[in-house]
């Protein structure tokens, strides 16, 4: 009687263990999901604000022809992207070529005094910083999830709750990339 | 887990306050521990449950909407997407004093108020500080952590303040019990007891809100990784020397920085760390990030 009694704890005992662990996947693998989703969210929003910017811009600067190219192509290609990594390098690609045209603007005074440039200098400086806290959510719940799935022993469930680890969110460094090639 | 401590001791007080009041007056004297406790938890819990429209008519703050402010709630949003919470109910208060708070029983009622000051005196950065602080306190549950802080300290006040009475009135003791246990050294230790006991819970529960201040700080570097901007808010709090037309000390401890700070009587009492060390500690984050 009283060993069947500790069968039975045992058991509802894994049985507990078992379902928490699956559950922690699940639920880290949906948050991975949805701070993904964050991200494109706030990338959309600032591929929109683009045009925009890009005709302020133009009505002052009208000669600053390659800047300006640069961010229609780099927007261009942002919002094409698709996939963690192709995502990632579209946005470094445009959050530089946005630097570029934002230090052109400090040339021109009535440019930057333009009530329209002023709202779209604000929506595009919180969209920068939506964008950088998205991205950061993302990598530390992937942290944890890449953690949870290598690690044992909830890792003995991720094959069960189909739950594998993920890409981080890493975008090339702007300065990295601009390292000239040094020739001897 | 330091608060889990404090708490720990809380209860402990409260305990040591049920024995000594049942040295003192006998056994019967038990019954009214349920009773304070029962007092303070209504009056502490409906304060909790309420807090967010509770702590609005006692500071005067009113609800704003996104186009009042859309700068302000670009702020709030970016906090947000950096910790992961819901957008809370975001609140001005008419207020020469640069300040700010949080409130809300959990992080579905949360509310976030600034005084009209601050946001003319802290730019950009230093702003995203203050919300990430106040989003701090929001995560971190600190409504829930102060309501039992009160409970307890409230309890254990109206405890010693109705075993006082009685033993000054001498009504409701139950003489038999009484006269079987006449140690003076426990009736002395007892009498002490019951009047040092309210003392205490009032440290314990600056101790705890201290805690809490401090934890709030490290949490919101978590969320931003920028300690140079809320230390600067810190310093531009610090430089300001106004402070908030309080309706009620009752609220004194959910402000960023304590409006009651000149009148404490010393760093124990006091529900808020010196913003000196804040700053020191922040500037320590500053200098050494891998921390």
């Amino acid at each position: 009687m009283k060993s069947t009694l500790i069968i039975v704890a045992v058991i509802a005992l894994l049985a507990i263990w078992f379902i928490a662990s699956y559950n922690k996947l699940i639920r880290l693998n949906i948050s991975a999901d949805e701070s993904f989703a964050q991200i494109e969210v706030q990338l959309k929003r600032r591929a929109d604000l683009i045009p925009n910017l890009v005709e302020t811009v133009k009505g002052y600067a009208s000669h600053e022809k390659t800047t300006l190219d640069a961010v229609i192509s780099a927007r261009a290609k942002a919002t094409s992207a698709t996939g963690v990594a192709d995502v990632a390098a579209a946005d470094g690609q445009l959050t530089t070529a946005l630097r570029g045209l934002l230090a052109v603007a400090e040339s021109y005074p009535d440019l930057k005094a333009s009530a329209n440039f002023l709202s779209l200098q604000e929506e595009l400086s919180t969209t920068e910083n939506k964008v950088a806290f998205a991205r950061q959510f993302y990598n530390d719940t992937i942290r944890s999830l890449n953690q949870a799935v290598k690690t044992f022993p909830s890792g003995l469930f991720a094959g069960v709750a189909k739950v594998s680890a993920r890409a981080f969110y890493e975008i090339e460094n702007a300065a990295d990339r601009n390292v000239p090639n040094v020739k001897f | 887990m330091k608060t889990f401590g404090l708490l720990a001791g809380m209860g402990a007080l409260v305990w040591l306050v049920v024995f000594a009041a049942m040295t003192y007056m006998g056994k019967s004297s038990a019954m009214i521990v349920p009773v304070a406790v029962g007092f303070a938890l209504i009056s502490v819990w409906g304060s909790y449950y309420f807090s967010d429209s509770l702590v609005i008519t006692m500071t005067g703050a009113k609800i704003i909407e996104r186009d009042e402010n859309p700068e302000l709630f670009n702020l709030v949003e970016e906090v947000c997407i950096a910790s992961g919470l819901k957008l809370p109910k975001v609140a001005i208060v008419q207020d020469s004093a640069p300040n700010a708070f949080a409130t809300g029983r959990n992080p579905e009622h949360a509310l976030i108020a600034f005084t009209t000051r601050i946001l003319e005196v802290m730019d950009r950065d230093e702003l995203q500080g203050v919300i990430a602080h106040e989003m701090s306190h929001v995560a971190n549950r600190d409504t829930l952590v102060s309501a039992v802080a009160a409970t307890t300290a409230g309890a254990i006040a109206i405890l010693s303040d109705m075993l006082t009475r009685m033993m000054i009135f001498g009504g409701m003791g139950d003489r038999d019990d009484r006269e079987n246990n006449q140690n003076p050294i426990a009736i002395v230790v007892s009498l002490l007891v019951l009047i040092l006991a309210p003392i205490a819970a009032l440290l314990l529960k600056s101790a705890i809100s201290r805690k809490r201040e401090s934890l709030a700080d490290a949490t919101a570097i978590a969320f931003t990784r920028n300690p140079a901007g809320l230390r600067k808010a810190l310093e531009v709090l610090q430089a300001d020397s106004t402070v908030v037309r309080q309706k009620s000390n009752a609220v004194a401890h959910i402000w960023i920085e304590s409006p009651l700070d000149g009148k404490s009587v010393s760093k124990l009492f006091s529900t808020h760390p010196p913003l000196e060390e804040r700053i020191a500690i922040l500037r320590n984050m500053e200098a050494n990030p891998l921390n």
